[in-house]
């Protein structure tokens, strides 16, 4: 490390974006524990990604040899995908099984459309190739792997320009030496290629969704493997000597090594920063069940927290949704809905007179139509500051000038097509939107057998704080929290998250007695699997916590259910666990069975602490609110009519300050919104407590 | 009464939500393949009458069956007779069943402000309901009795205590009761959850805006569909058309300015085997039809489908009467779908391209699994290759227009869930669906099966007469399957009813290519060499039928 000041820690967030490359520094006062925070934003700079973020760190005044540990979240990997701008792959399986990848699973979601279109496969049909050898599903070698056309592929491979190499061969999660073999092979005889391998991606049954994981992680592999390079060199050549980590898909970081060897761990990196800070700050409030929302200018995306466990599946697909099958990616991935509704979402109404919103979206450019860039079409902020939510005179922080006359025009011209006036059909975007929205909350709480009245909801994003309260009015929440510096939150979700790897693996047994043994054997096995490679990685063994979750079903079934499973799996324990089963299947399904019950598989997860944030209570102050008033305004509530909100300074509220609604509260990045009959409580890490109707009994965060 | 409009757009949206929420309840907790896999179910949400209202994911051919269904149901169970907690059943397609008895309709009615507002219901594939053979399916049977268990619309709960005789005789009738009862129950849960959501919707918004958002969303569907049928062609189409046994099936339709009439009356009597379908079966074809004619991707509701016109002639394959047995309904189905489809693709090339495999290739494979010496049962339809359309060809390996969002059964699962070897799984490179845009490839399904006793079903059509070229586009390949005993000669079939099978026999299926559309010689030649270099086509027919001059 170079010459640091020992007073202070230094931690950074560097994002980067398609379109903006984003910085957060936490600098800590090592002696109070208080973090002072600065942002800043810069271009991306395309294909010189490290510039960009060289770029962010001067503009925010920060010196890359002063930071002590930076989380580098980046789109690299899904812009790869989604604009097919990855490497040629060719992919070797297993005999009879060419064409797996392009048969996928036969679906057509968009089942009326005759002129549906499958989407095509990654490799085409003639760099498929396969080798003879078997595996049967317990993992027993039924047919030994033969190698004698290798050499002959590769040459083809070489010939066609192939410049990364997927292997996926049948029943590899249950025994994996085949790929080994195949893949040393490949080594050997073609040193300088990239290969991986399905098992190394993931060690779940389904050939089709694990082969083509194989695939786009070797479509992928060497831009983002030249990517993590540059970026570590760039950081090194500015000074950089401290710790850089990468953000993943599972809410955890992980070194720039093991990133690089399988990227495709990266690719919905981006929201899961935000949810991770959602469960953390849900711990530090004694919150533990958090519903989490992240508006941005685009999409609105939510998840559920419970127990202060974000919950990560492997059943992920990347351009998917009403009118296509989509392709799956079978990592680790924050389970979350997304829907396109956001700031910049479009309102338009259809040949029939129904009023829409998103999914297309402004975008950046033209954005809304107050942006005054030429945006024509009215889109949620439009309505928003028409009626008053944002402040006209403080658009953007007071960035922006919001052009009224072009706001009017766009919701003129939605208005006419509704036949209502333009306070009207404001307010109907604003309620189709919050519709939306809901559905989506919805579908992460009740549809999984939640109750939405035993969760606050954490709303954060540029826009999230703006409908938090009419979301949750509408579910039934009792309580929204904002967070202090809502629009950088998932920065600072970075700032508080672990190294952590998931492991998940496909273990059929049936759940009677004698069972135990093999299971524990099955979870130690897999643990010890965790814990050599944070060993090979220098993490120390008594850092690494580990938590087991076994996947279970009624016999016959197909879908799991995931128990967490404490301490070791003994013939005592399954009792337990059975019955821990058909509370868990009970809560989500309403019913229970006396069938029998198997494990289906399991799921560990080892993560290791790198010296997080810790954040810092301040003293309750005992000044009012009031001295953090801007006045007030008249403002539209939508269903609840228009009211005389006060406006409160974000950046004047202290600790301790207390109000009512209706009000709205202006932050540099976002606006809050505080309907009528609300109240608002600033806790002592300055995040804001609404609760949604104040008794009697309302207790105080004084409590807390 | 005029009701909000966006009042209205938010109660229907939320409709459509719980439909979904629905489907997602059932297809987690159902214990067959063939739900919770293959996805043959479908949710719906109706009016009190019975009329859709909003339906779930699934499959295109269920969406029609739940009003009929539940109609029959609110007849037989009046608003004054039903309670608060009640769910009832119909799998008959006599009694508002549709389809075959494997499909067991699960209703509930839904109550706010102390009356009936709506329906929720359900349908699903079942395993086994009983009858002459394992599965309930069979080629053999020749009177619905023979078929399984008839439920001809009865209770299964009464003010949410569940009427034990009733359970008690679903499940002795099964040869695997503890699978139906799981998947009945999955569907009550399902049903459940919707009425929950209903009810917590009127009494957020109140009874009479809830009614009124429903009767508008119907009546937006059929505004949504007479404006599209206003862009169709007018005029009489006819068809006629052999089919695999010799018979020969005939369609006319009329499209005017506000009717899409089918008459399907000119069509032979019904048949002595399953090979029938109900005049409400052959009605969601052409529902099905006339939904992806006019508004392939807006909802689909009772008002959509107001426009058609159906006449049928009592007691042909497509109205069969009882006691017909009805098994194989729905090759049935898709054949008068099929038939309509090739009626009026000529006509309407922008919206309608060239035959596809046109068949659900119902395979039903069972037996004893060797490794856990349980009884396994394989039901799946298979993919197979569409039509070339215009301006593209067609997809490879997708399932028929009768199924939608369902799902084939890995390879990994099935050996492990079923004890099969899957030795391959394959696109079909045999020649067909040749053409200037040419049709999707079907695939070939290697299951070697390891069970002593052993058993085969299967039930293909357009076996004989692959699907239908367009243009100058060649016909595709037909949909069969080889069996490839472990002792014996090979032979090749596209109907067999509970054939035994022996450890290493090998059950080939194979399922047909699409048809091509427009002459091969004007496929430019980089697409000849591209099908060449992946192996799609041999240097024979590149060169032959194609024109094609390159290096091969």
């Amino acid at each position: 490390m170079t010459e640091t000041d020992r007073s202070r820690t230094i931690r950074v967030a560097t994002d980067v974006g398609g379109t903006f490359t984003d910085m957060v520094c936490f600098e800590t006062d090592l002696e109070t524990g208080a973090s002072r925070i600065t942002t800043a934003k810069s271009d991306t700079t395309p294909p010189d990604f490290e510039k960009g973020v060289l770029n962010v760190l001067a503009k925010g005044g920060v010196d890359p040899a002063t930071v002590d540990f930076m989380a580098h979240g980046t789109t690299v990997v899904i812009n790869a995908l989604t604009e097919r701008k990855g490497v040629k792959v060719g992919l070797i399986t297993t005999e009879g099984f060419r064409d797996t990848l392009e048969i996928a699973r036969g679906n057509r979601p968009d089942f009326f459309n005759l002129h549906y279109v499958k989407p095509a496969p990654f490799v085409k049909r003639y760099l498929r190739r396969e080798l003879p050898g078997r595996m049967n599903y317990k993992g027993e070698e039924t047919q030994a792997l033969d190698l004698s056309d290798l050499a002959g592929i590769l040459e083809d491979f070489r010939a066609d320009e192939v410049q990364a190499i997927a292997v996926s061969l049948l029943h590899a999660y249950a025994n994996p030496a085949h790929e080994e073999a195949l893949l040393d092979a490949i080594r050997a005889l073609w040193p300088e290629v990239s290969a991986v391998g399905s098992h190394q991606i993931s060690r779940e049954w389904r050939e089709y969704e694990r082969g083509n994981s194989a695939v786009l992680s070797a479509y992928v592999q060497p831009v983002a493997e030249r990517y993590l390079r540059r970026l570590e060199s760039g950081l090194t050549e500015g000074g950089f000597g401290g710790q850089l980590y990468v953000m993943q898909s599972n809410c955890g970081i992980d070194s720039l090594e093991a990133t690089a060897r399988i990227p495709i761990t990266m690719v919905e990196s981006g929201p899961a920063s935000g949810f991770w800070g959602a469960a953390e700050l849900g711990k530090l409030i004694g919150e533990p069940n958090v519903l989490a929302l992240d508006i941005g200018g685009t999409t609105a995306k939510c998840s559920l927290i419970e127990g202060g466990e974000v919950k990560i599946m492997t059943d992920y697909w990347i351009e998917r949704d009403r009118t296509s099958a989509g392709y799956p990616i079978m990592v680790p991935v924050v389970d979350l809905v997304e829907i396109g509704n956001g700031g910049g979402s479009i309102a338009w109404v259809d040949d029939f007179g129904k009023l829409h919103v998103g999914p297309q979206s402004a975008g950046a450019v033209p954005g809304p139509a107050a942006y005054g860039k030429g945006g024509s079409e009215a889109t949620t902020t439009d309505a928003n500051l028409w009626l008053g939510r944002i402040n006209r005179d403080y658009f953007c922080g007071g960035a922006v000038e919001a052009d009224m006359e072009a706001a009017g025009a766009a919701l003129q011209t939605v208005a006419d097509r509704l036949g209502v006036d333009r306070d009207q059909a404001a307010q109907g975007i604003v309620r189709i939107a919050n519709n939306n929205m809901v559905n989506a909350l919805k579908l992460v709480s009740l549809n999984r057998g939640h109750d939405p009245r035993d969760f606050v909801l954490v709303a954060f994003g540029g826009g999230g704080a703006m409908h938090a309260v009419a979301l949750a009015q509408e579910l039934g929440v009792k309580k929204v929290v904002i967070p202090t510096g809502a629009s950088v939150f998932s920065a600072w979700g970075m700032m508080m998250s672990d190294l952590r790897r998931d492991y998940f693996l496909t273990a059929l047994a049936d759940l009677g007695d004698g069972a135990a043994a093999a299971l524990e054997a099955r979870f130690a096995e897999t643990e010890a699997q965790a814990r050599n490679q944070f060993a090979a990685e220098g993490v120390a063994a008594d850092k690494v916590a580990l938590k087991r979750f076994g996947k279970f079903r009624y016999q016959n079934q197909e879908h799991t259910v995931e128990v967490p499973i404490d301490g070791a799996v003994t013939e005592d324990a399954l009792a337990r666990i059975a019955a821990d089963f058909h509370d868990a299947y009970e809560k989500e399904y309403t019913y229970r069975l006396a069938a029998p019950v198997e494990m289906v598989g399991l799921h560990v997860i080892a993560s290791a602490e790198v010296g997080k944030l810790t954040p810092v209570e301040q003293p309750l102050s005992d000044a009012p609110a009031g001295t953090a008033s801007k006045g007030r305004r008249s403002v539209d509530y939508a269903i609840e009519g228009t009211h005389e909100a006060e406006i409160y300074d974000g950046e004047k509220l202290l600790p301790g300050m207390r109000f009512d609604g209706p009000a709205i509260v202006e932050d540099p990045g976002t606006t809050i919104v505080v309907h009528p009959g609300n109240r608002v409580e600033v806790d002592r890490w300055g995040n804001l407590h609404i609760l949604l109707s104040v008794t009697a009994e309302t207790p105080t965060l004084e409590a807390v | 009464m005029a009701l909000d409009p966006i009042t209205s757009e938010i109660i229907q949206n939320s409709l459509q939500a719980a439909a979904d929420e629905m489907f997602v309840a059932m297809k987690k907790t159902a214990m067959s393949s063939i739900i919770y896999e293959v996805l043959d179910m479908g949710t719906g949400i109706l009016d009190a009458q019975g009329e859709i209202a909003s339906s779930g994911a699934g499959i295109p051919a269920f969406v029609g069956v739940l009003d009929k269904a539940v109609k029959v149901i609110a007849a037989k169970f009046p608003a004054d007779k039903v309670r608060e907690g009640d769910v009832y059943a119909t799998n008959d397609p006599f009694y508002g069943g549709v389809t075959h008895l494997n499909d067991i309709i699960v209703a509930m009615p839904v109550f706010a402000g102390g009356r009936l507002i709506a329906w929720t219901a359900n349908i699903a594939h079942n395993s086994d309901v009983g009858g002459m053979a394992p599965g309930s399916l069979t080629g053999e049977a020749t009177e619905i009795f023979q078929e399984g268990l008839r439920l001809p619309a009865i209770q299964l709960i009464e003010a949410g205590t569940p009427i034990a005789p009733v359970f008690e005789i679903l499940k002795v009738n099964s040869r695997m009761p503890d699978v139906l009862e799981g998947d009945v129950w999955a569907a009550i849960s399902s049903v459940r959850v919707g009425a929950r959501r209903l009810t917590q919707l009127a009494d957020k918004y109140g009874v009479a805006a809830f009614e009124q958002a429903l009767s508008d969303f119907m009546d937006h569907g059929e505004k949504v569909s007479r404006a599209a049928l206003a862009e169709l062609p007018k005029g009489r189409y006819a068809l006629d058309e052999e089919q695999d046994d010799g018979s020969v099936f005939n369609v006319k339709i009329e499209i005017t300015d506000d009717r899409f009439i089918v008459d399907l009356r000119d069509n032979p009597d019904q048949s002595p085997g399953p090979t029938n379908s109900c005049r409400d079966g052959v009605m969601v074809a052409a529902q099905m039809l006339f939904k992806s004619l006019t508004d392939p991707r807006g909802l689909a509701n009772a008002g959509s489908f107001r426009p058609i016109e159906l006449l049928t002639r009592k007691g042909s394959v497509f109205d069969a009467q009882e006691p017909a047995a009805m098994g194989f309904y729905y090759e049935l189905e898709l054949r008068a779908y099929d038939l309509m489809w090739r009626c009026l693709a000529p006509h309407m090339a922008d919206r309608l391209g060239a035959g596809h495999f046109a068949s659900v290739c119902g395979t039903f494979i069972g037996g004893i699994h060797p490794d856990t010496g349980r009884q396994y049962t394989i039901i799946e339809p298979q993919v197979g290759g569409w039509g070339a359309a215009a301006g593209r060809d067609g997809n490879s390996a997708i399932f028929s227009s009768f199924h939608g969002e369902t799902y084939n059964c890995p390879a990994e699962i099935n050996e492990a869930r079923n004890g099969v070897i899957i030795d391959r799984m394959t696109l079909n490179t045999a020649p067909g669906g040749e053409g200037r845009e040419t049709g999707g490839r079907g695939v070939i399904i290697d299951y070697r099966t390891r069970s002593e006793a052993g058993y085969v079903t299967v039930g293909y059509t357009r076996s004989r007469f692959p699907a239908w070229g367009l243009d100058g586009g060649h016909a595709g390949s037909p949909n069969y399957v080889r069996f490839i005993p472990a002792e014996g000669e090979p032979r090749e079939f596209a109907f067999v009813s509970n054939m035994k099978t022996r450890p290493g026999d090998v059950i080939r299926v194979i399922t047909g290519n699409g048809g091509g559309l427009g002459d091969p010689k004007d496929r430019p030649s980089d697409k000849v060499a591209a099908d060449l270099r992946d192996g799609l086509i041999s240097a024979d027919t590149a060169r032959d039928i194609y024109g094609y001059e390159g290096e091969a």
